[in-house]
């Protein structure tokens, strides 16, 4: 087995991986954390 | 070369204090939203998919994780990478199948324990509480120490009172925010700490690869064994066929119950989103493990090409391991992006800490504390004792912190504490879900094999000239397999006298 390789596109699948899921996270998440927020504020008594 | 040179300046001191009061802020702010004990331990159920992500990766990615991940990179090179892709497949696995997540979302409740009451009464959960919360804070008792040594790496500061002085005021700054706002206070945080933590860990792979050269990066040093350095199961790579057995276990369990992951999973919206969470999350996971390594192999390289560092790292005196990462990067790294780097990891700190303060804490107690109490507990009450048991948990993580020193890795002590929760509780929580003849005495049984993991603790002070069969990892397996038959044998010479309540599970 070629490890030098394998390790290779093991790196190459992580940074590139993890660089969409951060672009993904981020952009949907804000929405998510307004909702969130709603959803608490609606539940607590004025 | 001096070993604790390093590129952090005043402006470097300035990003981290200004970052390390937004939490308290945020703490501060979100007070308001708590009022019922759901809304402090699982933020009211209210995680979208997004969110549950950010805060999922915000806890499993501390700092604590960083510093072990690049000792394992460190100490054995590339085939450390050989954990997270085992890891990655695990977390994976149960996202695609939903296995036990799923059904535990289902049942809306706030502790692992609590499904043990469910399903096996209550004598079982107050066990199960209190070996978890054993395990647990153990299990946590290193990451004050590991934060303390990053940050005086990378800060260059190595005053023989830095350690402490380090140590307490980052549990200072996590506790405040953790006790005043909960979950709510934590989810929030941990968004914010996965966009710094993120960029600084992509920052910093392209500087730590920028200097070691990526083509050299695929090549072992002179100083090491070209074999072992490759191949995890090679002789010599510190790892081998049992250590690779052991984690495929003990990842598959701990990613299923580790209770501040699994408190993620139950604070999802829906049992889907459950779900969805572990599938998109696996990459974060690999993330987690992955890039770490990669920067204590780039430290190992960059030390090795030095003699004077070398000689620092080798012999009777020789500095702990997990110096060479951060000392690496606050050589590399040029001053501003440093202090980016120090927030993110700080950062990291910080997220571990409160959920795992939050986590531990809240076990105590639903699973200890109320339980026990003959009048039933109100929702303040039970936010209030949560709130001691976490300033208490601090206090002594303060105290082990500065008092032990692990005499092996620093994945090596967390996996063998980790056992001693996670072999009875995934064995009861797997049998408990999916077996209808599991019994209370098979559950109690299972339960207290998992402190036969502590055993794995006495050989570390001898050295590696021990048998295979004394080894932390062949007492981890056989510990997973204890617990595994205790749960069947139990079962079946002792099966429940009352009637299941599983149909209503």
């Amino acid at each position: 087995m070629n490890w030098p390789l394998f390790w290779k596109s093991i790196l190459i699948l992580t940074l590139a991986g993890y660089s969409l899921l951060v672009i993904f996270v981020i952009s949907g998440g804000i929405k998510n954390i307004i909702d969130m927020l709603k959803d608490l504020k609606s539940e607590t008594p004025q | 070369m001096d070993v604790f040179s390093t590129n952090f300046r005043t402006i470097d001191w300035i990003i981290v204090t200004i970052y390390i009061c937004i939490p308290v802020v945020i703490g501060i702010m979100v007070r308001k939203y708590v009022r019922h004990l759901s809304d402090f331990i699982v933020a009211g159920r209210s995680l979208r998919l997004f969110i549950a992500i950010a805060t999922l990766t915000g806890t499993e990615l501390g700092l604590v994780t960083v510093m072990y991940n690049a000792e394992l990179g460190f100490k054995h090179g590339l085939s450390a990478f050989h954990i997270g892709i085992i890891e990655t497949v695990c977390i994976l696995a149960i996202g695609l199948t939903g296995f036990i997540v799923y059904k535990l979302r289902q049942l809306r409740i706030l502790t692992i324990p609590e499904f043990y009451e469910m399903r096996f009464g209550k004598n079982v959960r107050v066990i199960g509480g209190i070996l978890l919360t054993l395990g647990g804070i153990l299990n946590m008792g290193l990451f004050l120490q590991a934060g303390a040594r990053f940050m005086m790496g990378v800060t260059g500061y190595s005053h023989p009172a830095g350690l402490k002085l380090f140590m307490s005021a980052m549990l200072i700054m996590v506790l405040i925010y953790t006790v005043l706002g909960g979950m709510i206070s934590v989810v929030l945080n941990d968004f914010l700490q996965f966009v710094v933590l993120s960029a600084g860990m992509l920052i910093g792979s392209y500087f730590a690869i920028k200097t070691i050269g990526w083509n050299d990066l695929f090549k072992a040093p002179a100083t090491v064994d070209a074999l072992s350095w490759f191949n995890p199961l090679a002789e010599g790579s510190g790892f081998g066929s049992s250590y690779v057995l052991f984690m495929v276990i003990l990842t598959f369990s701990a990613g299923a119950l580790w209770q501040s992951g699994t408190l993620r999973a139950l604070s999802a919206k829906t049992p889907q989103v459950a779900k969805q969470l572990y599938a998109w999350g696996s990459i974060s996971y690999l993330a987690r493990r992955v890039i770490p390594m990669l920067w204590g192999i780039c430290a190992f390289i960059f030390v090795s090409r030095s003699p004077q560092l070398l000689a620092a790292f080798q012999g009777p005196d020789a500095l702990n391991a997990q110096y060479g990462m951060p000392l690496f990067i606050a050589k590399i790294l040029p001053s501003g992006f440093l202090g980016l780097i120090a927030a993110g990891m700080f950062a990291a700190f910080m997220s571990t800490h409160d959920s795992y303060l939050l986590s531990w804490s809240s076990v105590i107690t639903q699973d200890i504390i109320a339980p026990l109490r003959k009048r039933g507990l109100s929702d303040k009450g039970r936010i209030f004792i949560t709130r001691i048991c976490i300033v208490s948990i601090g206090i002594f993580l303060l105290i082990w912190g500065l008092w032990f020193e692990a005499p092996v890795s620093l994945w090596n002590y967390m996996a063998v504490t980790g056992t001693i929760y996670l072999a009875g509780a995934f064995t009861v929580v797997t049998a408990g879900l999916y077996w209808k003849k599991a019994s209370k005495i098979g559950a109690t049984i299972a339960l207290f094999a998992g402190l036969l993991a502590i055993l794995g603790i006495g050989p570390w002070t001898q050295g590696e000239n021990v048998p295979v069969y004394l080894t932390d990892k062949f007492i981890g397996l056989i510990t997973f397999l204890v617990a595994f038959l205790g749960m069947i044998i139990g079962s079946l010479l002792f099966p429940d006298k009352t009637e299941q309540k599983e149909d209503s599970l």
